[in-house]
């Protein structure tokens, strides 16, 4: 019923509503793909915006330089996250969990001194212009599918065995190769999973926006929000980002209207006091309490 | 006599200027138990740990079937048939004692269910299957990991101190499906501090101190050996 | 050319080495991430800022005021929050000081504004034969030279220092030798803070201040700590000065932007290579 009416909602709704709707679907797709990488594994990656900007960028540049229509542009952002995480991930998850957390700390920065730096084709600091398409509706269902797409592929690895082996990695990484599991490839396989979403969900956002650079799509604030948004929701589970990225962005909206930047600082505080309080977010601790199944 | 199933070859592995394992040289033939014992800091889980590759081995060779292992990693050493348990318990708290075993094996969804339930029964904690492996009590959670290891059907086991703090009844019966695996063509490598156990079960025993490989044969030698007498007590 | 950028490397060496010094020390004695280093680095040069523009105070002599504040600072932070997640797994201290970075980089933002601020103090450079040192880097160099050398000395002589050095090894034999482990953490945190804001204090009259100043601070000390190894202080200088160099030639070669991405290649390559750091540390 609630899917109906969310499909029929570009109908009803008005022009802020349906954008805001499609940012919770980009969040939900956002913060669902982190928590396949960093809530199933604990591996905690601090620069997943990259994937979001490397999608945008890719999308882009295909629709603007290339001409492409944008739904096959939207899965080349996605592929081109894709491939970028494999090129980062390949060597830095071998590494152990804080040194991987470090280097990915200093993937942001790095993407952005490359975008500036490729500026013919990028547009560098000055951005680049994509031509004009009112496309905000189907942009809606597409971004809704993606983040669809992402929740439905949480749920079928935390209900199989590759999901099983991903959480040993977090439960005890020691053990887990102890057992047989090549780690670094499952590894590798999650991060790539936990790619796709940002991908995708950049280029339908550079469709949408119709115009980037590399400040919009390389913040370091996209990277906290979708953390915070998984953190609140209960990292590691299903329903988890869905719950935070809906709580925390009307939160967000709210906040913004009578006080705005204090959000981002409530998010700082948000994570410490999830961190501290309930490390395994909303859901987690409803999981716990009523001992629901781990599909939550 | 049959080829050796483990093989070490002056084996050495430093930690700063210490030698935590010294040139160990010994071979295990094929269904057997074998005891490793020696006082504390005598370099036993640094062993264990050079073996399945926790720790790069610093000199010496491992050969495992015929086949050298040293310089691989812990996961692939882990599908060539070597399975080890820990001296301080490392299941998967969050993952049920059914999961702890599923995440092991290969096969089929339906075939590694049934031999994973299997295994359960037979360490006796069918019915625990779908309790969070942190829930369960100390020595259900040892089940637990020695179930897990016998998962993959490995060539090998090595227990580091199985014995520890297990009540006695349980401890018999793990020993007794320790004798059946040896029973069954496997080979057995156990640390342990309980005497008891070692001279009960083991056929052959190693004994080693700072590192070095002091002695090995039965219990019965081993015990009246002047060298390990010295180790344990103090010059 | 290059001997100018020899120079220059050298000189922001020391820098390096005394921020990272800090990380270096919280990460030894507690096993912490602490991410919010770079924010702390830039409260350093806020209240630099503040007190040569309120007060007057020489922004060179006020780094021991600086200091004290921010060890305040630290050592607050350390006894309010972190000190929760020193026992628990990783993952957590690293997304709590993640969590504490933003805290700290926003309320510098809503307090400060984004403004950009400056300490004009020393401007120009000494000639010395073919080399021009910048004087304001130059005592930099001295100051954080200075700073990390009493810094050794602290934890080589003194009983505290030693307590540091014992815990870091070991933190259970710590406790048993009657180390007031707990003690010697705040202490630590405090004084890698004020490492930290010594470093922005130096840095304050050499940049721009603005909030987001700090983070690359944080990285770069990372960087600093995995070129020399973790948990070998001494390791710490190295890696400083090994990171100055290869920044300034990086720089001379490609662009000054290409030359971060240098760095963050450095770091990769170094990770795999050889984890335990230049000098061999200690493995997570």
């Amino acid at each position: 019923m609630l899917l109906a009416a969310l499909a029929v909602y570009p109908a009803f709704g008005t022009g802020y509503g349906v954008r805001a709707m499609l940012q919770i679907f980009m969040w939900i797709a956002l913060a669902g793909s982190w928590n396949i990488i960093s809530g199933l594994t604990g591996y905690v990656s601090f620069g997943h915006v990259a994937f979001f900007g490397a999608g945008a960028y890719a999308g882009a540049i295909l629709i603007a330089n290339a001409g492409w229509p944008w739904v096959p542009a939207a899965a080349a952002g996605g592929v081109a996250a894709c491939v970028l995480a494999l090129v980062i991930g390949y060597p830095c998850l071998r590494l152990k969990g804080p040194y991987f957390a470090i280097a990915m700390l200093g993937l942001n920065e790095v993407l952005r001194a490359l975008v500036s730096y490729f500026e013919a084709l990028t547009g560098g600091g000055s951005g680049l212009s994509l031509p004009t398409l009112h496309a905000t509706v189907p942009i809606y269902y597409a971004m809704a599918g993606t983040a669809a797409a992402v929740t439905l592929l949480t749920f079928l690895i935390i209900t199989s065995r590759f999901g099983l082996r991903l959480m040993t990695i977090r439960e005890d990484e020691l053990a887990a190769e102890a057992m047989g599991i090549d780690t670094a490839r499952h590894k590798l396989y999650a991060f790539l999973l936990s790619a796709a979403g940002p991908g995708i969900a950049g280029a339908l956002a550079a469709r949408d926006q119709g115009y980037i650079e590399p400040i919009s799509v390389f913040p370091l604030a996209t990277t906290i929000t979708m953390i915070v948004m998984a953190l609140f929701g209960g990292k590691g589970t299903v329903w988890g980002p869905v719950l935070g990225a809906v709580v925390l962005f009307v939160a967000q909206e709210l906040v913004w209207a009578r006080f705005p930047y204090v959000h981002q600082l409530l998010f700082g505080a948000i994570i410490v006091a999830v961190v501290l309080l309930m490390p395994r977010g909303v859901l987690g601790i409803l999981q716990l309490k009523y001992r629901l199944p781990r599909t939550i | 006599m049959p080829a050796p199933v483990l093989e070490l070859r002056r084996l050495s592995k430093r930690f700063g200027g210490v030698a935590a394992v010294d040139g160990v040289s010994l071979a295990l033939e094929p269904g057997r138990i074998y005891g490793l014992i020696g006082p504390n800091g005598s370099g036993k889980t640094t062993l264990f740990n050079c073996i399945t590759g926790v720790e790069r081995r610093d000199g010496g060779e491992v050969v495992f079937g015929g086949e050298r292992i040293d310089g691989l990693k812990p996961w692939q050493i882990a599908q060539r048939g070597i399975g080890r348990t820990f001296q301080i318990i490392r299941v998967f708290p969050e993952l049920t004692a059914l999961e702890n075993l599923l995440v092991v094996t290969r096969g089929g969804a339906e075939e590694a269910r049934a031999h994973a339930l299997e295994l359960l029964r037979l360490v006796t904690l069918e019915g625990l299957q779908d309790e969070y492996a942190g829930n369960l009590s100390y020595g259900q959670q040892k089940l637990v990991e020695f179930a897990r290891v016998l998962m993959r059907d490995p060539t090998l086991i090595l227990l580091d101190e199985p014995a520890a703090g297990v009540n006695r009844t349980l401890l018999n019966d793990l020993l007794a499906t320790v004798a059946g695996l040896r029973d069954a063509g496997k080979t057995v490598l156990l640390v342990e501090h309980d005497m008891k156990v070692v001279m009960g079960l083991c056929e052959t025993v190693f004994v080693l101190d700072h590192g070095e490989k002091i002695a090995e044969g039965p219990p019965g030698a081993i015990q009246a050996d002047e060298r390990v007498i010295e180790a344990y007590f103090g010059r | 050319m290059v001997g100018q950028v020899v120079i220059s490397g050298i000189l922001a060496g020391a820098l390096y080495a005394m921020v990272a010094l800090g990380l270096a020390l919280i990460y030894g004695v507690m096993r912490v991430i602490n991410i919010a280093h770079g924010p702390l680095l830039m409260l350093g040069a806020y209240t630099t800022f503040f007190l040569y523009s309120a007060f007057g105070l020489n922004p060179y002599l006020s780094i021991p005021v600086t200091m004290a504040v921010l060890f305040v600072v630290g050592v607050v932070l350390q006894r309010s929050l972190v000190f929760r997640v020193v026992d628990a797994p990783e993952l957590s201290s690293l997304l709590l000081t993640f969590g504490i970075s933003i805290g700290l980089v926003n309320l510098a933002q809503l307090a400060f504004t984004s403004d950009l601020r400056a300490v004009e103090y020393l401007t120009g450079s000494i000639p010395l034969g073919p080399f021009a040192l910048s004087k304001t880097r130059l005592v930099a160099f001295v100051f954080a030279g200075g700073v990390t050398a009493l810094a050794f000395l602290f934890l080589q002589r003194t009983r505290l220092g030693k307590a540091i050095r014992a815990t870091s090894q070991s933190p259970e034999v710590a406790m048993v030798c009657g180390i007031d482990v707990r003690r010697v953490h705040m202490f630590t945190f405090g004084l890698a803070t004020a490492l930290a804001a010594a470093g922005g204090a130096l840095i304050a009259v050499i940049v721009a201040i603005q909030p987001e100043m700090g983070q690359v601070w944080t990285f770069k000390s990372f960087l600093v700590i995995v070129l020399g190894g973790a948990g070998n202080y001494p390791g710490a200088l190295l890696g400083g000065m090994l990171l100055g160099l290869v920044e300034q030639l990086a720089a001379l070669f490609l662009t000054t932007q290409l030359s971060e991405v240098v760095a963050y290649l450095l770091l990769v390559v170094v990770l795999l290579v050889r984890p335990t750091g230049l000098l061999g540390g200690r493995q997570t």
